[in-house]
């Protein structure tokens, strides 16, 4: 059965919980890893990240680059 | 004990003919402590020679990656005022036109939430609301979306599209940018305000070959307005301007890159072999009322111009030569640029690698069979002059 | 509590074009510069669209707007438009308001042109108004450098078209690249790098892979985790700063301006081309730096006084050749000015053809 958006989403968190502080993935960097691991696609993918910027449960961070982050105390560098 | 409130450094730019954005920040410092705190950092910068901003990159609005650029003093304790100083950039309208009473009712908001500086506008295109706090952020956002206006991009996706005055006041546009940017803009929202890109992707659209947008050398996605058949040419016109004192011959056909052009001084007589002609702009620069772009108009699309970072800046190059976008659409192209162009990049592409580094990087004929276009004899200046070439295998075992 | 909007977009640009505008969309037959900066465009039926093109510093106060919003309300219906170049355009259809405007823009002190065979503003970024990484602020060489010029923005003086472009790093949000001149802040050392509090705020993948010359290597220093830079394989472009903000490299002793030329993107004449390297460096001189002005000056007037009619900058130097451009300037050629990145060698001169400079 294909994984759902919730599915997908929940599988993302765990990865960049996972990585906080040691490795930063951009939103690719879960899709690809997504479409690999779950029975799942691109607009499937796009929506968990959708669902989960929107929740609050992850942030877009910007340093040179996009990437998707936990929520972290704000200044020019994460504390 | 010196006056800490003095700017003699920077009172030094507002001599001088040309309009001083020193006076700018003093305008607005009049009742704005923000203003206030960027003018009096902006002088210290200016006594010891460096910049006094961090960048932050965690700052922005719900559920939105880009359109918001976090920036924080270096000396928050010297001036607190501009501990914080976020900048918004808010998408323009296509082709920069506004109304005096919209132009008004944006004052009002960033007075009351900013530091009441703007940038009109930003490299990009963007109008940049220049310095805000965090909380206040999400008011602001609230209240330009009540008058209709959506924040732009910043970070690894699409960066909000520009365009050229286009029809609107030019008898040169072979296309309508104001249409194409503003139909492109709405159909890329997801995209402009989520970042899911390697790096940025640009688009800019240009009415013709004189680019006053910088499309070629700004944009990853690069539309420049051009035609397929004869410029439109009237004798008489240019009969006035020989009159009138213009030399043709030095003017007119000596600049010609085509050199498709001959004038004829006794009868008066401008002979153009339209077949040569490379639709440069520049006789129709010097001759506007005498001639025009031809009727068969579309636009030329080039892909892949940056600034430096990281690999070295490039100039777009042709990816299709001519499309009559006017009456053929966008589908073509939407279908092109999402299941084509950024499937293809942002599966392969590196952290921070233009849409033309990553062309430069796999090979130009490799991303046009990936992407599934035709190569054309109108995408080179000329054909390889290397001879390592790196055949496909399976054809060279094929024909064995 | 009324809906959160999200995704709307820009407003529709038909909203703001005014009704002349609307009447005559795509039907415009040609334009003529009546004198600098005011232009008419005529339609094919007739009607008249006149432009007042206003410099500005790009920095503006919210009052400077409203100022700028009651002038188009009091002389051309209330509606108005930037330019690609940060200029402002009043549209007027009532020809008899063009001297009255005009009037009152010079009252305010700003100024009118930017026309034709002029300069036109410069293109700009935010420097130490705004930026983190920039070597030299933008808005007050901006400044500096146009009131030298200002008499070629309010008169069409030049022999073509002058795009002068400043950006206060080589981020170059500003893509000053492809102008006839580029003023570009230019750092001249390595990042330093705060061992103590890279391994926190940078992830050192990242860091080793943003540098374009590979000089970013993984380190253990004091225990920690962190990376170290080959200085010698440095360029100071500052990608690693941009992705690691342990690794600052602004430097008030040793940051300057580099003038670059002969770059164009439009396709009139010549195709488009890179802006070149004619001064490697000259320090930072604030409040106005001088030596920029000058040197700026300096390469406007020899051009002016050499090129032919509409021969851009890059045009002009492609003619008489770089040898020549370096006697006339008097800028000093180092080795500097000879590519040493990539594809390094297709600028080197490859054929024996060539002009020889007089004997001193």
């Amino acid at each position: 059965m294909a994984a759902s958006i919730e599915d997908v989403a929940n599988a993302m968190f765990e990865i960049v919980k996972d990585g906080a502080g040691s490795k930063k993935y951009k939103p690719s960097d879960l899709t690809k890893m997504m479409v690999e691991k779950l029975e799942t696609d691109k607009k499937t993918c796009k929506a968990a990240i959708k669902e989960l910027v929107n929740s609050g449960r992850l942030v877009y961070t910007y340093f040179g680059g996009s990437f998707l982050e936990i929520p972290h105390k704000e200044g020019a560098a994460p504390d | 004990m010196a006056d800490e409130k003095a700017t003699p450094l920077l009172d030094e730019l507002e001599k001088g003919p040309y309009p001083s954005f020193v006076r700018e920040i003093k305008l607005a410092a009049k009742n704005n402590k923000m203003a206030a705190g960027v003018l009096h950092q902006l002088e210290k910068s200016y006594r010891d020679k460096i910049g006094y901003w961090k960048h932050g990159g965690i700052v922005g609005v719900m559920g939105y990656g880009g359109g918001v650029i976090g920036r924080y003093s270096a000396l928050p304790d010297d001036f607190p005022e501009v501990a914080h100083f976020h900048t918004l950039r808010v998408n323009q309208p296509a082709g920069w036109f506004y109304t005096a009473d919209v132009l008004r009712k944006i004052c009002d908001m960033w007075d009351k939430h900013g530091s009441g500086l703007t940038n009109m506008h930003g490299s990009t295109g963007d109008m940049v609301l220049l310095g805000t706090r965090t909380e206040e952020l999400e008011s602001v956002f609230g209240e330009l979306t009540k008058m209709g206006f959506d924040l732009g991009g910043s970070g690894s996706d699409v960066r909000t599209p520009s365009c050229c005055v286009g029809p609107a006041r030019c008898e040169w546009a072979c296309f309508d940018t104001l249409k194409t940017c503003y139909e492109i803009t709405q159909h890329y929202q997801d995209e402009l305000h989520r970042p899911a890109f390697p790096y940025k992707y640009k688009f800019k659209f240009a009415g013709c070959a004189n680019d006053c947008v910088a499309a070629i050398a700004r944009s990853d996605m690069s539309f420049i307005g051009t035609w397929k058949d004869d410029i439109q040419q009237d004798d008489e016109e240019i009969k006035n301007y020989a009159k009138a004192g213009l030399d043709i011959q030095s003017d007119v056909v000596e600049n010609c890159p085509g050199k498709c052009m001959t004038w004829d001084p006794d009868n008066m007589k401008l002979t153009i072999d339209n077949s040569y002609c490379l639709k440069c702009m520049h006789c129709i620069n010097v001759l506007p009322k005498a001639l025009r772009p031809g009727k068969q108009r579309g636009v030329t699309i080039l892909l892949g111009a940056k600034a430096p970072i990281v690999e070295g800046a490039l100039l777009s190059s042709v990816l299709i030569p001519f499309y009559d976008i006017d009456n053929e659409g966008l589908d073509d192209l939407f279908e092109l640029v999402e299941d084509g162009i950024w499937d293809v990049w942002t599966e392969n592409g590196k952290n921070r690698e233009r849409v033309g580094e990553f062309i430069q990087r796999v090979g130009m004929g490799n991303f046009l069979e990936s992407i599934g276009l035709e190569p054309d004899p109108h995408m080179i200046s000329h054909p390889r002059d290397n001879p390592y070439i790196f055949f496909d295998q399976e054809d060279e075992e094929e024909e064995a | 509590m009324t809906e959160r909007l999200t995704d709307i977009g820009p407003p529709h640009y038909e909203k703001f074009l005014p009704p002349v505008v609307k009447e005559n969309y795509g039907k415009w037959k040609y334009h003529e510069i009546l004198k600098p900066g005011v232009m008419v465009h005529v339609s094919e039926s007739g009607a008249k669209l006149f432009t007042v093109r206003m410099a500005s510093p790009r920095l503006l106060a919210t009052d400077t707007i409203r100022w700028i919003a009651d002038l188009a309300e009091k002389y051309c219906g209330g509606y108005l438009r930037w330019t690609s170049r940060n200029n402002v355009e009043f549209l007027l259809t009532d020809e008899s308001n063009i001297d009255p405007l005009i009037g009152e823009i010079k009252k305010n002190g700003f100024i009118i042109g930017g026309m034709g065979n002029s300069i036109s503003n410069i293109v700009h970024t935010q420097g130490w108004v705004h930026c983190h990484s920039s070597a030299t602020d933008a808005s007050g060489i901006v400044k500096a450098v146009m009131d030298d010029l200002s008499q070629h923005f309010e008169n069409m003086d030049l022999p073509g078209k002058l795009r002068i472009a400043l950006a206060c790093c080589l981020n170059m949000c500003g893509a000053v690249h492809c102008s006839d001149i580029a003023i570009l802040g230019t750092h001249q050392r390595p990042p330093r790098i705060e061992h103590d509090t890279l391994d926190k705020f940078c992830e050192i993948p990242n860091v080793v892979s943003a540098c374009p010359t590979a000089a970013i290597r993984p380190a253990t220093v004091d225990g920690k985790p962190s990376v170290e830079v080959l200085e010698e394989n440095c360029m100071y472009c500052g990608n690693c700063y941009t992705v690691c903000p342990s690794m600052p490299l602004n430097n008030a002793e040793t940051d300057g301006i580099s003038i670059w030329v002969g770059g164009k993107v439009s396709d009139a004449r010549s195709i488009p081309k890179f802006s070149k390297l004619a001064i490697p460096f000259i320090p930072n001189n604030p409040p106005r730096w001088p030596e920029v002005v000058e040197a700026v000056h300096n390469i406007v007037d020899v051009w002016a006084k050499n090129a032919k009619k509409y021969e851009r900058m890059g045009d002009w130097i492609e003619r008489i050749g770089w040898p020549e451009f370096f006697r006339l300037t008097g800028i000093e050629f180092t080795k500097y000015h000879i590519d040493d990145f990539k594809h390094a060698g297709l600028s080197f001169k490859r054929t024996a053809q060539m002009r020889h400079l007089p004997e001193e």
